[in-house]
């Protein structure tokens, strides 16, 4: 993978190491990234779009813990082999924690009942 | 032997004062700021024209002396500097007017025998990457270009503690990049200390590790960057609800309609004032440049 993959926005409401984190999510989700591909290391990630290394180990930290990287010795982070089997469905679940609370701010904006909720949510879950 | 050099290296801070006022012509700069710089952290200073962002740096280092309040450089009292610790630092005013009658050139050479571990090879490539003509007087220069060859100066001296006032403002987007790219790597690998001060605030989020508000001769924020998107966000109440708006708020704005526009706070169980839970209530999150201008009105 190249470091130019990724696309940091600085000033954006969301943190660049979480930026990051989520591009990962995506690109491996979408199949971009394969399972074992090695990732830029955090030099280079940090050079291309001029921000801090800390940032940078910070999100391959996060990552790691998801489950997303894992580290090869002497060779650096490279995209897991075993993500699914790895991750129990609580840890799942949390990885939905940031759409899911959105989703409830939203319907409180919009003064919506928890039940037409959670019904359509169910509808398009069972499809 | 690591552990020991790391753990004495995290008991003096780079940069430290406390207790910091000043005043020019009886009306206060600085009306008492505490701050300290850990060792490795690249702390962006944030404020308004006048908010008194190169007055507090000049303190700091001990170009200045302050009404009351004591700054310490590597535990050294800034007014006291001893040459070794001189030797540690590299610092890059807006408006560089030393050593004018020299080059370009001659003044890198010149000031060059004086650091321990000057990059000349450095030095040449970026004054003609940043299209510096070396053989022109310094005083010839245009301010712009002053700045660049002061900023060569100071990278190339490969300090331990650098502090840049407003650097951006003289570098067009390409070179800024590069200069950021610089204090990025060098912070992260070398551990480089750096302070810079800019309105830009695009730069500092992308390289900064934590971000310092100062405002009307106060620092009224002082927090890592991350976090600083994580814990603050706007509130907005309508008219109807603004009375239950919670007491403790950045900044508080009432519009023409009655509404009300608050920057809150996360409390210590990551959550938003009860407030922000009220039928018709929203939460925004914010940008610095957005928290910036919300509470530096």
């Amino acid at each position: 993978m190249d470091a130019s993959l990724l696309t940091i926005q600085p000033n954006a409401p969301e943190p660049i190491y979480r930026q990051i984190v989520e591009q990962l999510r995506r690109l491996i989700a979408g199949g971009q990234l394969a399972a074992g591909e090695l990732l830029p290391s955090v030099r280079e990630v940090a050079g291309f779009h001029a921000i801090n290394p800390m940032t940078v180990s910070r999100a391959y930290g996060l990552a790691e813990s998801e489950g997303l990287l894992e580290r090869l010795r002497g060779k650096g982070m490279a995209v897991a082999a075993t993500r699914r089997a790895s991750q129990s469905e609580n840890q799942r679940l949390a990885l939905l924690e940031p759409q899911l609370l959105e989703l409830a701010r939203h319907a409180r904006e919009l003064e919506l009942p928890a039940e037409p909720v959670l019904r359509r949510l169910t509808k398009l879950l069972g499809d | 032997m690591n552990a020991v050099l790391k753990e004495t290296a995290h008991a003096i801070a780079p940069l430290a004062v406390h207790g910091l006022t000043h005043c020019y012509e009886g009306s206060n700069v600085l009306r008492g700021v505490d701050l300290a710089l850990e060792p490795g952290s690249v702390l962006g200073l944030i404020g308004r024209n006048g908010a008194g962002k190169s007055t507090l740096i000049r303190a700091m280092l001990g170009l200045l002396e302050p009404l009351s309040g004591e700054a310490r450089v590597f535990g050294e009292p800034a007014l006291k500097l001893s040459d070794a610790a001189k030797a540690r630092l590299a610092y890059v005013p807006q408006q560089p007017e030393a050593l004018a009658w020299l080059s370009a050139q001659q003044m890198l050479d010149f000031v060059g025998r004086f650091y321990p571990r000057w990059d000349a090879r450095f030095a040449n490539q970026t004054l003609e990457r940043w299209k510096i003509q070396p053989n022109k007087l310094l005083a010839k220069l245009s301010p712009g270009e002053r700045q660049r060859v002061d900023l060569i100066r100071a990278l190339a001296s490969q300090p331990e503690l650098l502090v840049l006032d407003e650097p951006a403002a003289a570098l067009d987007p390409v070179a800024r990049r590069e200069l950021l790219r610089e204090v990025a790597l060098r912070a992260g690998e070398s551990g480089t200390t750096v302070l810079f001060s800019t309105h830009i605030v695009s730069d500092l989020e992308r390289v900064a590790s934590e971000i310092a508000f100062l405002h009307e001769g106060r620092l009224i924020l002082r927090c890592g960057v991350d976090d600083t998107k994580e814990r603050y966000a706007r509130l907005w109440l309508p008219a109807s609800k603004s009375a239950a708006a919670p007491a403790q708020a950045l900044s508080r704005r009432r519009h023409e309609d009655g509404s009300l526009s608050l920057v809150v706070e996360r409390d210590a169980q990551d959550r938003w004032p009860e407030a922000a839970n009220l039928p018709g209530a929203r939460v925004d999150a914010l940008g610095l440049e957005d928290l910036f201008v919300e509470i530096a009105e």
